[in-house]
């Protein structure tokens, strides 16, 4: 999948058999992926088991997943939402980026422990 | 006096007895002077119409019989009293015709390819071009447009391509050896309908790959049988294609379609071509010209590898490619098979029975049965996995086969600590290790011991740290400060 110095031999395109946009709703690059306790069947694609044995160790967003498997985002997104679809994995959406801390509450938690004292 | 007149009368009769025989003589000469006049009129008519014949018949029907196999030539005129030299000279002009038109023939299709040739390594130069800036768009951007359009772009190159090696070219490519799955997975992916196409991957050796300067011209010629399949067979139906080793040391691939078959000309046209001709004329190739077989054919011709082509049992046709033994060699160990390549089928279940029951069909639970194994039977996983996976237990060794080279960023603990395996006991601590990254109670016994030992330090400086968390491993300790 790297570009050497000549033509790349298989496309990652191959993995999303020939549909234009992936089954499912749309998977964001920072969606956590999870395996679930279902068995995979044995007509499974090579790259599907990959994935799971992937995540067989814990949780990986699919971004990271799309690096160890050396795909595109694009084509793992077409894998892992097959891969939801039959109930293999479960998707979580991104935990969104920590906002501003209101300050009341924090202060108001100091007192309360200050208090047990 | 009368001698005399007797005489005379003698001569005189003689005279015009002679005169007599001499008309008679000359009647009979003209007589013949006009028939043979007459049968030179006849010959030059028949050889007038003889050579009318040569000129509006034979001559442009001999040309079309070039092109058009089955077309009739005449020959001379039935009625024709034309002997033998002029018949002979007659039909040499129809073979100096012929001559002269397969010799322009050949000169013009020469020109023609060294046109095309020009052209098309032009356009592949910039289709490999824009595939390099696609590859690059592909991860850099999320959407999957892009990959259609690197579909889109891949098929035009292989179009090219094909027209290229049509053209006398070098297919324009230099590869290293490669893997005949990802070849094949290569020359799937290069054909509209690929999605049809199943690969059915039933070779002995896994990394089994071909030599560098056969693996993209093994790849066009697969390509186009495999183009030839999916465009002759229904949408509904799948193309099986089969990679298998023969008994002496080669291999071979079989491409199946449940299409309409080909009917007896065009099989042997195709046989013609699949024979490996030394020259294919581009006018030979009809109108639109079906390029398929004749490409295959070149590249055969030039690579040493073979096809046949017969009735499938699934319906339509199969075309066999076969391998030879000295285009064949095995890729090193070190190289890493893409994921998308299909797993030899024969060695799926001996890998999961080798590795655990549970590892690759059944990953349910795969924490708890990881002790066992690892620890009494290190030495059942280490022969399927040399790699540095082979201790981490029953998940890791079935996908350690492929594990991500090193560098990449991974949350994977396990296989990264296997990696530096040194004696049993280490092994066993590995294996008790492993279930306490996941369950709750070890994490709260950790951080417990965090707790206490911060708790301790502060509470006695002077007493030496007692040091309960020396068994949990470095690296928990690093990641919990």
């Amino acid at each position: 999948m790297t570009p050497g110095p000549g033509r790349r031999l298989i496309p990652a395109y191959l993995v999303t058999g020939g549909r234009s946009a992936p089954t499912g709703p749309a998977l964001d690059r920072l969606a956590v992926l999870l395996r679930t306790d279902s068995a995979l069947g044995p007509e499974t694609g090579s790259e599907q088991r990959r994935l799971c044995e992937l995540l067989e160790p814990g949780a990986l967003t699919v971004v990271e997943c799309a690096a160890h498997l050396e795909l595109p985002v694009s084509a793992t997104v077409f894998l892992a939402t097959d891969l939801v679809a039959a109930g293999h994995l479960h998707a979580r959406p991104p935990i969104p980026s920590a906002g501003e801390i209101d300050r009341s509450l924090v202060e108001r938690l100091l007192v309360g422990l200050r208090s047990l004292h | 006096m009368a001698l005399i007149a007797v005489a005379v009368a003698i001569w005189s009769a003689t005279r015009t007895y002679q005169a007599r025989r001499e008309a008679y003589g000359a009647s009979a000469r003209v007589e013949l002077t006009e028939r043979q006049a007459k049968a030179a009129e006849a010959r030059t008519l028949a050889l007038t119409e003889e050579i009318r014949q040569l000129a509006r018949k034979r001559i442009p029907a001999a040309a079309t019989a070039l092109s058009h196999r089955s077309a009739p030539v005449p020959g001379l005129r039935e009625a024709s009293g034309i002997e033998g030299d002029a018949a002979r000279l007659l039909t040499e002009a129809v073979q100096a015709a012929r001559t002269a038109v397969l010799e322009e023939r050949g000169r013009v299709d020469a020109a023609a390819r060294s046109a095309m040739r020009g052209t098309s390594a032009k356009i592949q130069s910039l289709l490999n071009q824009s595939q390099h800036l696609l590859h690059e768009l592909q991860h850099e951007y999320d959407d999957p447009r892009i990959l259609q359009l690197d579909f889109r772009n891949e098929l035009a190159l292989r179009r090219t391509q094909a027209t290229a090696v049509l053209c006398d070219a070098w297919p324009g490519l230099a590869r290293q050896n490669s893997s005949l799955v990802e070849v094949v997975l290569g020359a799937q992916s290069r054909v509209p309908g690929y999605e049809r196409i199943k690969v059915a991957n039933h070779l002995r050796q896994e990394r089994l790959a071909l030599v560098a300067r056969a693996a993209e011209p093994l790849a066009i010629a697969l390509a186009e049988l495999l183009a030839n399949a999916t465009a002759y067979s229904h949408p509904d139906t799948e193309v099986p294609v089969t990679v298998q080793q023969t008994a002496g040391r080669g291999a071979l691939i079989l491409v199946d379609d449940a299409g309409i078959g080909m009917d007896d000309d065009a099989l042997e046209r195709a046989r013609t071509l699949l024979a490996g001709p030394s020259e294919v004329l581009l006018t030979e190739l009809g109108d639109p010209p079906q390029t398929g077989f004749a490409v295959v054919g070149r590249l055969i011709a030039r690579y040493g590898f073979s096809c046949h082509i017969e009735s499938s049992p699934y319906g339509g046709m199969r075309a066999m490619l076969r391998i030879p033994a000295h285009l064949l060699t095995v890729i090193d160990d070190d190289r890493t098979l893409s994921v998308l390549a299909p797993k030899p089928v024969r060695a799926l279940p001996t890998e999961a029975a080798d590795a655990a029951p549970g590892a690759a069909v059944e990953p349910a639970a795969p924490a708890p049965e990881a002790v066992e194994p690892a620890a009494p039977a290190p030495e059942a996983v280490e022969p399927a996995v040399p790699g540095p996976a082979g201790t981490a237990g029953a998940s890791d060794s079935a996908s350690g086969e492929a594990a991500p080279p090193a560098g990449l960023p991974t949350r994977r603990r396990r296989s990264r600590r296997a990696a530096s395996p040194e004696a049993p006991a280490d092994r066993r601590r590995t294996a008790e290790e492993e279930p306490g990254l996941r369950t709750p109670e070890r994490a709260g016994a950790a951080w417990a011991a965090l707790q206490q030992g911060t708790l301790s330090g502060r509470n006695a400086p002077a007493t030496p740290p007692q040091a309960p968390q020396e068994s949990p491993s470095d690296d928990q300790g690093d990641d919990e400060t």
